[in-house]
């Protein structure tokens, strides 16, 4: 993508939101998780990424309106607000209380209301369908004014029902408001039920191609969309954005996810520190395309992202620091036209610090360097370099080497550690068994020293291996054979997925009995937990539960 | 001289339009939004001078409102104007939440309130909005008496921060103020003692004045009374401290708008009396009904059948009177 979007951090980001959001919802006993898992990611990506704003001066003359017209994803937007610095997270726990700043719905920041407000929120919303109207008001104030900034409207498919969406639907296209980008949570549910139910919006994108606008559609929980959406959305002229992101109502918490009854509803606080570990566990397939047939890169490319997966890993092997040699930065170059997949590269070359700039400039996502190729003097060089062009900085070690102590300084702004669970240089290698401890103990002492990233488990990453590293505290896999080397990557991708869910499944369940409230989450679970009951070995135990 | 000395009439819209083209040439804030009816508001003459402070939404009250309420956020002086039966009628949602909730720097003028609208009939008949945006929090709410009042309140309520609702009427009315009235005169939330009496008070708004003091000069001239006429422009907040110096020093109030009996002027009249100097109040107001079509020749007589005249104010005001102990 190399959009600036410093893909880990971010994605670090947004898991933060969700996890302060269902803390918040918790505490007060009430509140919205399904708008506000369906959001995080448009209302992250906003936020981390893409609009001007300035935390410790709100009220910046230039900068970019956010207006949330589906107020009721309060949670989320008051926990997204908190992590990107507007005030101290913890607050969240007050929400919905009496005495909060943070209320039920959103109210505009200002004098008379700073007692029930935080700065930074520049709409009172709660009653549906106004928000695009005010939106367009402050797109034509802008305007007038000369301002560069842009305006960022977030409306639902629930409150398109209203006709007022509609009104400013006509008025924007009217005024021909190339300042405002509406980004609508097509999460297909209502408090009543689904939306094609309830009130039909489809076809969605022919309404407002009709209306004038200029429409883009994404998947709204892939942050790289969105970025890209945002960013060919800055170039359109005499026309309204419209960003239909289609999401999923309760994403991140699977017994929430597609579910009507979670619209509006909170979970016992008793699940919190269960539901912290499944959002704490959302995971990342990266398949690596030296895996397989031959080369062909640009095929395994496309086909990879038809499964869904979450990023490209890219073995870069120069044959020196590596016996073998594979691609370099120009093939990556060459096929960074070919998705919006984020690039996850990992730099198995000597002298890393002599050619970072050409991974920098072939546009990756990701640049792992490793630790044995680098002093840690070009280390800070090359991780500097990393996050100034927005780029997610991470290091890579075999398994033979320690944790350098020269990198924990580095940590805490370092988006990714490979541990590597084979000697690297080849595909297709089995998976040493002895790099399971030591994923353990790496990651307790990397986040004692202030690592917030991820790890990533690579080398004879399959079915079987997957489940282990999960449990080890990996969070990417990287996959090569496993996917690659199966004439059938759609069931390769679905059974790593299986195994994954399998494995999360069963920490989660342990969790929940370790804290004394097995059957009370089962009952909470039991549609997610069926079609896993025989591999959990919990048939009978679900059968039970009414 | 505060009183008008001759026969005048002007036209309220007019006045509106004027002074936001002053207003338009003073302060760069200020925009206005419009719905289908920028021509009947006199507002076009804001649009023709000022076209790209002039944002004409078409008829969709609640977008009108709430684009208004998106230019305060971003700095401006925002006016929204169309007809009172759609502004607060149509929006009162966008009202309470979207302008009085974050108190923005929204101006709600809008005109053809009460039954002189005329041939449009009861549709249009705004009987109801002072009710509906007196019960908003933060919300100010004013009914000038003439052109000379609208043409200071409207400079008035765009250099003070907050929301307003202003109505206006639709016809042509009898100047009360002298056009040298000074501007002082018109501050928000202070009642203007018009003319002076100690027998009975009436506090009217809107062209109600002007009957108002037909009433008193013909309580004067047929009974010898001195009724003391109050120009209540400000409905809320009320001028508590001079309905209670008029409850004790006159001993009875009769109350005249040109608006439902419930909720307007006469309720909050009663609401400031009771609560500070009980006394007597009687109320003139349209009587908890709707209204009907009347060509605009026949609107003083629409007037008379729905009790909304000098005679009927007088009535009250004996009425008022009789039960004062």
């Amino acid at each position: 993508m190399g959009l600036d979007l410093r893909y880990l951090e971010l994605k670090r980001k947004i898991r933060e939101v969700r996890m302060w959001a269902i803390q918040g919802i918790a505490e007060a006993g009430s509140g919205h998780p399904g708008a506000s898992f369906s959001a995080a990611e448009i209302m992250g990506t906003l936020y981390f990424r893409r609009m001007r704003h300035d935390p410790k001066n709100p009220s910046w003359d230039e900068r970019d309106y956010f207006i949330n017209s589906k107020a009721h994803s309060a949670p989320g937007y008051y926990s997204t607000l908190a992590v990107a610095g507007y005030f101290p997270p913890e607050e969240i726990k007050t929400l919905r209380k009496l005495g909060s700043r943070l209320q039920g719905h959103p109210v505009r920041y200002s004098d008379h209301q700073k007692h029930h407000s935080v700065p930074g929120i520049e709409y009172s919303g709660g009653s549906e369908g106004i928000g695009l109207s005010v939106g367009v008001g402050i797109a034509l104030a802008s305007r007038l004014d000369g301002k560069k900034n842009r305006v960022y409207v977030m409306i639902g498919d629930g409150e398109s029902n209203e006709g007022q969406i509609w009104e400013a639907s006509m008025a924007a296209a009217k005024f021909k408001l190339d300042n405002l980008v509406a980004v609508l949570d097509r999460n297909r549910i209502q408090q009543d039920g689904f939306t094609e139910d309830i009130m039909p919006l489809d076809p969605t994108k022919n309404k407002w191609e009709a209306f004038n606008w200029q429409v883009f559609e994404v998947d709204g929980h892939r942050v790289e969309q969105l970025m890209d959406a945002f960013s060919r959305a800055a170039l359109i002229k005499d026309k309204p954005v419209m960003i239909i992101a289609n999401t999923v109502k309760g994403n991140g918490v699977r017994h929430m996810a597609n579910s009507p009854q979670w619209h509006g509803k909170a979970p016992s606080k008793k699940h919190t520190p269960v539901l912290l570990e499944e959002l704490e566990s959302e995971f990342l397939i990266a398949p690596s395309i030296i895996a397989g047939e031959k080369e062909n890169y640009e095929d395994k490319i496309k086909k990879a992202e038809r499964e869904g997966v979450e990023l490209i890993h890219l073995d870069v092997m120069d044959g020196r620091f590596v016996p073998n040699s594979t691609f370099l930065a120009d093939t990556i170059k060459k096929l960074r036209p070919v998705t919006t997949l984020p690039f996850d590269a990992h730099l198995m070359i000597e002298k890393p610090i002599d050619h970072i700039d050409e991974y920098i400039d072939a546009r990756c996502d990701i640049i792992t360097v490793h630790a044995e190729a680098c002093t840690e003097k070009e280390f800070a060089v090359i991780q500097e370099r990393c996050l100034a062009a927005g780029i997610s900085p991470g290091i890579a070690i075999n398994p033979k080497t320690d944790v350098p102590k020269w990198l924990y300084p580095y940590l805490p702004d370092l988006d990714i550690v490979i541990v590597m669970s084979v000697n690297p240089g080849f595909a297709g290698q089995k998976f040493i068994p002895e790099t399971l401890p030591k994923m353990v103990a790496v990651n307790k002492e990397l986040r004692e020293h202030g690592f917030k990233g991820y790890i990533e488990a690579d080398g004879g990453i399959d079915a079987t291996t997957l489940q282990p590293v999960y449990d080890a505290g990996a969070r990417i896999f990287v996959a090569g054979s496993a996917v690659y080397g199966n004439s059938d990557i759609h069931s390769a991708v679905i059974h790593l997925r299986h195994k994954a869910a399998v494995t999360l499944e069963k920490r989660l369940l342990e969790h929940s009995t370790k804290l004394g409230i097995r059957a009370d989450w089962m009952k909470a679970r039991k549609n997610i937990l069926i079609p896993y009951a025989s591999e959990l070995a919990i048939e009978e135990e679900l059968n039970a539960i009414k | 001289m505060l009183l008008s000395s001759e026969k005048k009439t002007a036209d309220m819209r007019g006045a509106y339009g004027d002074a936001l083209v002053e207003l338009g040439k003073s302060d760069p804030r200020v925009v206005c939004v419009g719905g289908d009816t920028t021509d009947s508001l006199k507002t076009k003459k804001f649009g023709d001078k000022f076209p790209e402070r002039m944002f004409n939404v078409g008829i969709a009250e609640a977008n009108l409102v709430s684009i208004a309420a998106g230019l305060a956020i971003a700095g401006k002086v925002s006016f929204a104007s169309t007809y009172a039966a759609f502004i607060p009628g149509r929006a009162v949602d966008q009202i309470r939440n979207t302008i009085c909730y974050p108190a923005l720097n929204v101006k709600l003028v809008v005109s053809h309130g009460g039954l002189t609208v005329g041939p449009d009939g009861a549709s249009h008949q705004q009987i109801e909005d002072l009710s509906t945006t007196r019960a908003m929090p933060n919300m100010r709410v004013i009914v000038p008496s003439d052109a000379v009042a609208v043409r200071h309140l409207i400079k008035t309520i765009a250099n003070t921060p907050g929301p307003f609702y202003m109505r206006l009427a639709r016809p042509t009315t009898e100047l009360v103020y002298s056009e040298s009235t000074p501007a002082e005169q018109f501050t928000v939330g202070r009642g203007n003692v018009l003319v002076d009496g100690s027998d009975a008070t009436i506090i009217a708004c809107g062209l109600m004045v002007g009957k108002a003091l037909e009433a008193a000069a013909a309580l004067k001239r047929e009974q010898g009374l001195a009724v003391r006429v109050v120009d209540m422009f400000t409905i809320k907040p009320i001028d508590t401290g001079l309905v209670a110096k008029c409850a004790r020093e006159t001993g009875a109030i009769a109350t005249a708008e040109e608006h439902n009996i419930i909720g307007g002027l006469g309720s909050a009249v009663s609401e400031a009396a009771g609560e500070t100097y009980p006394v007597p109040i009687k109320r003139v107001g349209v009587k908890d009904t709707f209204g009907e079509s009347a060509r605009d020749e026949e609107v003083d007589t629409l007037l008379e059948q729905y009790g909304l005249t000098a005679t009927e104010i007088a009535k009250a005001v004996v009425e008022a009177r009789s039960r004062a102990r």
